[in-house]
């Protein structure tokens, strides 16, 4: 991948983001990471040109991944927004009705999570060239 | 409309940024925190600082009604809907539209009214008793409770689907007693809302010496008790005879009369207690016995603490256990719990 795209993960487990932080940067991803919502959303607000993609958690404190999803696809309808969840059926269908683009459980497959991310990147692409 | 949410501890200033970069999401919220910590102040704030401002701010206390009444207040009913509807009643829901509507103590809702809420935050309807329409309705949704709700979920005591509509934002208030520094800053805030609302009378600033015991008192009652404490030193003129009744109602928790209940300390102590190396019969020894009698013992002395704290206040000794009315009567008698008032 040539251009680096840039990447938020939100996740409040500091294991987690410390394991896709460094997966993701070694393939070339600009990764910023928050541990808890409020965080995210200020990262996301002061990113002037926007993510490429967002990967969050759906539970954690204070804003939850739910409440990230619905911000950004309010504000950035383009940004693709990946959540993960860990705790079963009623999370995910918020997620969805959010409009997350792809819902995915733990334990997660980062080769799977990276392929997902290029896939959906590719696509936004796609449609901003269609619009152009 | 509401005071401002007043403080400079990390945790305030957290809360009032969260407010700042949630407020205009429209996002269901859930506020939590003990009684008296100002809940609704942090929802006041919410909407004060939402595009809805201007629009109703509705408030409803599910734990106040009963459900059937608790129903028709957030759903209305139609004309002879049931006996004695004698004419068309707007529910909460109906009146908050547009704006917020604050679902106070949501953790006491009863679960066949959760379930009626979850229906209408999936749909975005609600119909009126006795009305078969769907009406439409456009309301933000702020809940506060002092329950645990995760517990309750475990319990079955609250929906987890619900829980997890609500709970799309959530804004925790830590108790007073975990964030002393704010509370030089509450005196100030109150001392000038009161000074103008008795009569400009004067009152006394804390020194440094009564700050510092405010701040090493516990405060079981938040930022409620510390206004009623103002009130009162108001009223008698100074502080002195005010701080010495804190302590005296309720020593310091250093003090063995007086130990916090759910301390640490305090549990080993019990375990002391029944862990006694030479009465213990290994025959009829049993893990599960003295778990029933450690809880009973902590419980019983929890119980009695804020009994007697409340002044045997059962109402709201049982609000400040988070437990109903009815089970505080039975645990009453249970454990045997008398007042030493009495």
């Amino acid at each position: 991948m040539s251009k680096q795209y840039k990447m938020l993960i939100i996740d409040d487990s500091q294991v987690i983001l410390g394991t896709y932080n460094k997966f993701f940067s070694k393939k070339n991803y600009l990764v910023t990471t928050a541990t808890n919502g409020l965080d995210g959303l200020k990262q996301i607000e002061s990113e002037k040109e926007g993510f490429d993609v967002v990967i969050t958690d759906i539970v954690m404190p204070n804003i939850s991944g739910v409440g990230i999803i619905a911000i950004v696809k309010k504000k950035y309808p383009d940004t693709p927004v990946i959540a993960i969840t860990g705790w079963g059926e009623h999370p995910e269908i918020l997620a969805l009705e959010a409009s997350a683009d792809k819902v995915l459980e733990k334990p997660i497959d980062l080769i799977e999570l990276d392929k997902i991310v290029v896939d959906l990147i590719e696509k936004k692409k796609n449609k901003k060239a269609d619009s152009e | 409309m509401g005071p401002p949410i007043i403080g400079i501890s990390k945790e305030i200033e957290r809360i009032n940024d969260l407010i700042k970069h949630v407020a205009d999401t429209g996002l269901n919220i859930v506020i939590s925190g003990e009684t008296g910590v100002g809940k609704e102040v942090v929802a006041q704030n919410l909407y004060q600082n939402s595009p809805r401002l201007g629009k109703p701010f509705v408030k409803v206390n599910c734990a106040a009604l009963p459900e059937g009444l608790l129903e028709s207040e957030l759903y209305g009913y139609e004309k002879g809907a049931f006996t004695g509807a004698e004419q068309k009643k707007r529910g909460k829901f109906e009146l908050a539209n547009g704006g917020v509507l604050f679902l106070d103590e949501i953790g006491d809702m009863p679960l066949l009214l959760q379930s009626k809420l979850l229906h209408v935050l999936q749909s975005g309807e609600f119909a009126p008793l006795g009305s078969e329409k769907e009406l439409k309705t456009d309301t933000w949704l702020i809940a506060a409770t002092n329950h645990n709700l995760e517990l309750e979920i475990k319990e079955r005591k609250f929906r987890e689907d619900l829980f997890y509509r609500l709970n799309i934002i959530k804004i925790h208030v830590p108790p007073l007693r975990e964030r002393p520094e704010d509370i030089p800053h509450l005196i100030d805030y109150y001392i000038t809302i009161y000074t103008s609302k008795f009569n400009n009378k004067h009152m006394l600033k804390p020194g440094s010496g009564v700050l510092q015991k405010l701040a090493k008192y516990h405060w079981p009652g938040n930022v409620r008790e510390l206004q009623n404490v103002l009130k009162r030193v108001l009223v008698l003129g100074g502080w002195d005879e005010i701080i010495d009744e804190l302590f005296i109602s309720t020593p310091s928790p250093e003090s063995p009369a007086a130990v916090d209940p759910l301390s640490l300390k305090s549990m080993a102590s019990f375990g002391g207690g029944l862990l006694r190396r030479d009465d213990i019969q290994l025959d009829s020894f049993s893990l599960k016995e003295i778990r029933r009698q450690a809880v009973d013992r902590i419980e019983k002395e929890a119980i009695s603490y804020i009994l007697e704290k409340t002044g045997w206040n059962r109402s709201k000794a049982s609000k400040i256990l988070k437990i109903s009315y009815k089970t505080l009567l039975y645990k009453i008698q249970d454990l045997n719990i008398q007042s030493t008032m009495e």
